[in-house]
This record gives C-alpha cells, sequence and structure tokens, in this order.
C-alpha cells in the first residue's frame, strides 16, 4: 500500500508539473498531456492490484480539474493500465527504453480516446490544434520519461533499496 | 490440460475492466460529487501555492527597476489616473440622468453587479477545453454562473466554485455559447456566438450563427461583437471579439462566420468576477 502511495505522490508531482507547463504554453496555444506517464510505471512495475489501484487515482487526480464527467479518465487510465499489465509478462519491462516506448503508445492511445470522446466539439482546424498538441506531447514525453521512471525507481527504492519490480 | 486456466488468465484484465466500469457506473452521485471536490481541494493549495510563487518572482523582478523607471512610472500613472477621474465624474452625470429616466419612464432598474478581482492561479488552454482556475472562490462569495471580464472585455462565466478557487470557463472553450450583438446594429438582433476555433500559435477564434444578412465583415473591415444582455447572465455591451468573415449559410436564411478574439485572453494574469446582487 505504501508502495502504491509513493508512486501516486510522485504522479501528483508529474500533474503540478504538467499543469505549470500547460500554464506557461497557453499563450502559444499548445498543450501537452502526459497520459501515457500516469500508467505506464504502476502497470509495468507495480503489482496488478497495485498498477490498478494508482492508475485509478491517477485518472481521478486528473478528472477532478477537467470539465470531463467525473470518472472518464479513471476509466481510460485503468483500461491503459490492464492493457499493459496483460502484454508486461512478454516484454523486458525493466529496459528504460522499453517502458518509454510503452508510455509512447499508451500517451498516444489515450490521446486518440480523449479526442474522440470529445468528438461533437471538436471539428475542422481543431484537428490540426489535437495534431501539434499530440506531437508536443510525444516529444515532451520523449524528452521527461527516462527521468521521471527513475524518480519512480528510487522513490521506490526509499522503501527498499533493492526494489526492482513487483510488490 | 492448462489450456482453461491460460484462457482465463487472458480474459482476467478486461474482466477487471468490466468490473471497475460495472462498480463505477453504480457508484451514488453524492459519492461521485464528493471524491470530485476531495480531490479537487487536494490539488487546489498547490495551484495556489505555485501561483503565489510566480508572484513573488514578478514582485523581485520589479524591485529591480531604477528609480528613474518608478518615476517615468509613477507619472503615467497620474496622467492616466487623472483621465480616468474624469470618466468617473462623467459617468455619474450620466448613471443620474439614466435614472431619471427610468424614473420617468417607470422602467426597472437594474442593481450593479459587484466586481471581484482576482489573480489567475492555473491556465488549461487545450484543443478540448479552455479554462481557468482562479484564486477566489467560496470565501468571496464567487457564484456560478457569473461573468468574468477583463480590460478587453468578456473572458467567460464561472463553472465551479470551490472553498477558496474558482474555476473559469472561457469564451473560447467549445462548450461555452453567449448571444450577442453586432456593435451599431439599430435593431439589436441577436447572434449566437461559440468558441472552439483554438489553432496552435494564434490567436483564439469563435464561430458565430443566425448573423443577418446585411451584416458584412472581413478582415480589413472588422465589426465588434458585443454581449446583448438577453438572459440576463452578461450585462450588455462587453466586447466579446471582432468578426473577421461572414458567409452566407446553407439554407440562405442567415450568415455564419469567425469572430477574432483578444489575443490577451490566453495570458492573463488577473481578471474581475462580476458577481450577480441577487446571489449575495
Amino acid at each position: 500500500m505504501l508502495r502504491c502511495l509513493l508512486t501516486f505522490a510522485t504522479l501528483v508531482l508529474l500533474w503540478a508539473l504538467a499543469g505549470q507547463a500547460n500554464h506557461a504554453l497557453a499563450s502559444l496555444q499548445v498543450y501537452l498531456f502526459p497520459g501515457g506517464l500516469f500508467v505506464t510505471f504502476a502497470a509495468l512495475r507495480l503489482s496488478s492490484r497495485g498498477g490498478l489501484v494508482v492508475a485509478l487515482l491517477a485518472g481521478l487526480l486528473n478528472d477532478a480539474a477537467t470539465p470531463l464527467p467525473f470518472g472518464t479518465q479513471m476509466l481510460l487510465f485503468a483500461a491503459a493500465c490492464l492493457v499493459i499489465q496483460s502484454v508486461r509478462d512478454r516484454l523486458p519491462h525493466e529496459a528504460v527504453f522499453i517502458q518509454v516506448v510503452v508510455a509512447l503508445l499508451a500517451n498516444l492511445a489515450l490521446f486518440v480516446a480523449f479526442s474522440l470522446l470529445r468528438g461533437h466539439s471538436v471539428a475542422g482546424v481543431a484537428w490540426a490544434r489535437l495534431g501539434v498538441d499530440l506531437l508536443c506531447s510525444q516529444a515532451a514525453l520523449l524528452a521527461i520519461a527516462p527521468w521521471f521512471f527513475a524518480l519512480q525507481t528510487r522513490t521506490l527504492q526509499l522503501l527498499r533499496p533493492g526494489f526492482s519490480a513487483f510488490d | 490440460m492448462p489450456l482453461p486456466p491460460k484462457r482465463f488468465d487472458q480474459a482476467k484484465p478486461f474482466l477487471t475492466l468490466g468490473f471497475v466500469v460495472a462498480g463505477w457506473l453504480i457508484l451514488p452521485v453524492v459519492l461521485k460529487t464528493f471524491l470530485r471536490a476531495s480531490f479537487f481541494e487536494f490539488q487546489a493549495p498547490m495551484s495556489v501555492a505555485v501561483s503565489y510563487a510566480r508572484d513573488l518572482r514578478e514582485y523581485w523582478s520589479l524591485r529591480l527597476h531604477s528609480n528613474r523607471e518608478l518615476i517615468e512610472a509613477g507619472r503615467d500613472l497620474g496622467r492616466l489616473t487623472a483621465s480616468y477621474e474624469l470618466n468617473v465624474q462623467e459617468n455619474a452625470t450620466l448613471r443620474a440622468e439614466i435614472a431619471r429616466l427610468q424614473d420617468l419612464l417607470r422602467l426597472p432598474t437594474f442593481a450593479p453587479f459587484r466586481a471581484e478581482h482576482a489573480r489567475v492561479a492555473r491556465r488549461d488552454f487545450s484543443g478540448w477545453w479552455q479554462q481557468l482556475v482562479i484564486r477566489k472562490g467560496r470565501n468571496f462569495n464567487i457564484t456560478v454562473g457569473a461573468p468574468v471580464i477583463f480590460s478587453g472585455g468578456l473572458v467567460g462565466r464561472i463553472a465551479e466554485v470551490h472553498a477558496y478557487t474558482s474555476v473559469v470557463e472561457l469564451i473560447s472553450s467549445p462548450t461555452l455559447r453567449v448571444a450577442g450583438v453586432v456593435e451599431g446594429d439599430i435593431e439589436n438582433r441577436p447572434i449566437s456566438f461559440q468558441g472552439g476555433i483554438n489553432p496552435s500559435f494564434a490567436s483564439p477564434r469563435g464561430a458565430i450563427e443566425f448573423v443577418p444578412l446585411d451584416i458584412y465583415a472581413s478582415p480589413e473591415v472588422k465589426r465588434r461583437l458585443v454581449t446583448s444582455g438577453l438572459g440576463g447572465v452578461y450585462p450588455a455591451g462587453l466586447t466579446i471579439g471582432q468578426i473577421v468573415k461572414v458567409d452566407t449559410s446553407t439554407d440562405g436564411l442567415f450568415k455564419t462566420g469567425e469572430v477574432e478574439l483578444d489575443p490577451r485572453l490566453s495570458s492573463l494574469s488577473e481578471v474581475t468576477v462580476l458577481v450577480p446582487p441577487e446571489q449575495e
């Protein structure tokens, strides 16, 4: 449980940092969506139940500040987490490269799902905007993912110095 | 016979997802509302603390200005104050005239809004929604639906009120509709405005519908779109944006077009909430 809380604490930090980045980028009309980072580490490195709990909490954290129906991101994050968990045994998931690739794919899937859910209000030029946002989000994620995964691993090593994977 | 358990293992994540979805759907609305409020209030101190840190940084950067710059700024401010004082006097005369005419014609009087200035704690401008979090909430009697303005005109309306923060839905958001009129239109015919055209690296724009056929506008000859005052939510005469394009709609009865919004909307650091008097 403590492991889940510590992982969630790192996600709160990510939420705050992403919020500040988006605050600064608002004048450029560019938005960074780091959804993939909220689920990847928990899905790959924690136990099935622990990973799901962290993904649910991260979804609720993001949901609280958005005008979407409450629970939308929670369910999307849970779905992403469960899909990653179902394939993680076939992946060398301790390799940072694999984690980054999984995060990029998860981010892409979540971004597309999100855009389709908001499709009723998105038309024409808005798709171009979403394309730019997606490109910027993927680039930003590629840049910070190795640091963020290292931070999450180090945070869990506070509990158990030899932490490598799973509860 | 290892096949059946393996098949179950493969389906297990999706069964779990099914349980999560079902559990969420049957969760009472009260609990969901409580959860949402709890998570928002959990986040609010972080956004507000960072916002105060930003203000402090700005303060220290302002402290670096030389005395000469401060004297010049004070002089400019003095001139501005003098011209505003003149406007205040004119305003008082006009208000007295309005009150006299309302009394003469037995028209209903409108109580003024209370202006509550608030700092912006967080900007959230995605392609899906556009909103601000401001540093005033229930502690300043802010109410849901109250209009929010800045020196350039209308910003949006209060969408949510929390303990000491509020969420402002911007006019550039695809979900906000406002009734407007074209400045100078003697008949004050209402036009429907909706935000949502927010291209990257450019000013936000909005779409207008039900524009009368005799209204013309182009990027060279822009027309100002202001709030109509219909519905009683927004006071009349607040600038929404500049109409830069109108085309006849497919049915030929009206025109549709595009409105260029103030580029400062994306970099606001302070706004004013107009709290309606009857809700205080």
